[in-house]
């Protein structure tokens, strides 16, 4: 908390409101649990009476029991750090070339003619065709995976902040070169800042891609990460391993969604749409 | 009412704005003329004209927003050195990720070091009579004081010269007579040379020294307005000019609606 109010600087007080409304403390904030809850116990009742077959599916007993087993033993926490660099280190290449592109595309016209098409083309093939070739290029070392990442991240994010800084008002660049600001001055002040929110729907869509992604990477050719742990546990038919495996994807998942959408309050708490009681 | 203390300050350090011969075409469209004029130093002029008669894009070019004109232009301030104009448009245009002193801090340029900037910031907003909002995102405010705030951006810097494209046709009815003498004040503090665009007639007779009224890329009429300050609106010799005004400006055409019916 203080790092954070820290980086939000300026309007400490304003963010640090910001920032209290995503802690799930008021009672509203359970609300958006209630389905899983319910869910949750379904499940149980239902395992716990014969209903589910353990084969099929295993009770969320089950599933915690293995949680905390391979907890234990180490293996779940090796396998997810693993799984945790490859995604960042995938989504730091990808995501920092396509944020260098989509700045020299969105401020030069050159730049935009030499480069746009091309990107436009590779944007359309899906990244996870791109894995038979991979596996021949790379075998199934961390090159395949960080490739397929730093691919996939790469569009959502190049796209958006492009898009972002093309459709900056222009009538506040003329205001500001108005009263001298020009270059790198009037990228910081006026520019950047008005691309940010585009940038992040950018970051935001890069992040379910970086997990999905890198899931179907591991499922196919690795030899660690949570992927590969659930594809293990499928030869030994321990269901219950599975079923924790999608868990993790799903509270990932949720964790990435859920920094993007901090960092937006905090950089964007000028936007009425991301002010306190706005939610999207 | 001491209407001596509403005469221009005297320690002017307005700039003086001479055009000699200023034309500027738009491919085969000739919008401005053969244009001629002298603004002495801390003068208001108001330009009037109808929609397409040029006027705004003799602002533009007066304010250096559009170089590729004929003729020649020069500002020369009070002090001999060269001022840049200070403009403020139509629509606030302000930052909306900047707080409202921010905004106004803006206005001294990316040269100027934040702690003096703000100091310089506050001072005018009181000015504007905004001085406690300076901690607020610009979107709360109303449209009239979002002007305000681009008025003290645009003062700031202290310029010798303000350039004004019809800053208050976007506001309501009082809020722009309350803009006015605010204008008109901040003017007579400062000595600036001001020169406003403008569709209102009363609104020229009321805050300008001189009156142009642009037609078909050209001065019709160049009228000095001799009442003292603050101008009553209700006065006898007021309507009489108004009305004058009115029909100048209506017999002047603009291209484009010659052939309305």
């Amino acid at each position: 908390m203080s790092e954070l109010a820290l980086l939000a600087g300026r309007h400490s007080n304003r963010k640090r409101e910001a920032f209290a409304s995503l802690l799930p403390i008021s009672p509203n904030g359970f609300v958006p649990w209630l389905l899983p809850l319910t869910v949750l116990v379904l499940w149980q009742a239902s395992a716990s009476y014969g209903a589910l077959p353990p084969s099929i599916l295993p009770a969320p007993s089950d599933v915690a029991k293995a949680a905390w087993r391979l907890t234990l033993s180490g293996e779940l926490l090796a396998n997810a750090a693993i799984s945790f660099k490859r995604a960042f280190s995938g989504l730091i290449i990808g995501g920092g070339l396509a944020f260098a592109l989509g700045l020299s595309n969105g401020l030069s016209r050159l730049s935009e003619r030499s480069t746009d098409t091309t990107i436009q083309m590779v944007r359309n093939i899906p990244n996870l065709a791109l894995i038979p070739l991979v596996i021949l290029w790379f075998g199934i070392g961390e090159e395949a995976k960080l490739f397929l990442v730093s691919f996939g991240v790469f569009f959502p994010i190049y796209i958006n902040t492009f898009h972002g800084i093309r459709t900056v008002d222009p009538q506040l660049v003329e205001m500001a070169r108005s009263y001298g600001f020009k270059g790198f001055e009037l990228f910081r002040r006026v520019i950047l800042p008005g691309a940010l929110p585009s940038i992040l729907v950018g970051l935001r869509y890069a992040l379910g891609i970086m997990w999905l992604t890198l899931i179907v990477a591991e499922t196919i050719a690795a030899q660690s990460g949570l992927g590969y742990m659930a594809m293990s546990a499928r030869e030994f038919m321990q269901t219950d391993i599975v079923v924790l495996a999608i868990v993790i994807y799903a509270l990932l998942g949720k964790a990435a969604d859920g920094s993007v959408r901090v960092i937006e309050r905090l950089s964007l708490s000028w936007h009425p749409a991301y002010r306190k009681g706005a939610r999207l | 009412m001491k209407i001596a203390a509403l005469q221009p300050n005297t320690a002017l350090r307005g700039a003086s704005v001479t055009l000699q011969g200023i034309g500027r075409s738009f491919g085969e469209t000739s919008v401005l003329e053969g244009v001629d004029l002298e603004i002495s130093p801390g003068e208001f002029i108001a330009i009037v004209g109808q929609s397409g008669s040029g006027k705004s894009t003799l602002l533009r070019i007066i304010a250096g927003l559009d170089q590729a004109y004929k003729g020649h232009l020069s500002i020369g301030a009070s002090k001999g050195q060269k001022t840049a104009a200070r403009i403020m448009y139509q629509e606030p245009r302000l930052l909306p990720w900047a707080s409202v002193i921010e905004n106004v801090a803006f206005g001294l340029g990316p040269q100027a070091t934040r702690h003096q900037a703000f100091a310089q910031a506050r001072t005018a907003l009181e000015a504007v009579g905004l001085g406690d909002r300076g901690g607020e995102w610009p979107d709360v405010l109303s449209g009239g004081q979002k002007q305000r705030v681009a008025l003290a951006r645009a003062l700031v810097s202290k310029p010798d010269l303000l350039v004004l494209d019809e800053p208050l046709g976007a506001l309501d009815a009082l809020t722009r007579i309350g803009m006015q003498s605010l204008l008109e004040r901040v003017w007579l503090e400062q000595g600036f040379t001001a020169i406003l665009v403008t569709h209102d007639v009363a609104e020229a007779l009321t805050l300008a020294d001189r009156v142009v009224l642009i037609e078909n890329g050209r001065i019709a009429l160049d009228l000095a307005i001799p009442f003292a300050r603050p101008r009553r609106r209700g006065a006898v010799q007021f309507g009489e000019l108004e009305e004058h005004l009115l029909t100048a400006l209506l017999k002047s055409k603009s291209p484009s609606e010659e052939y309305v019916i």
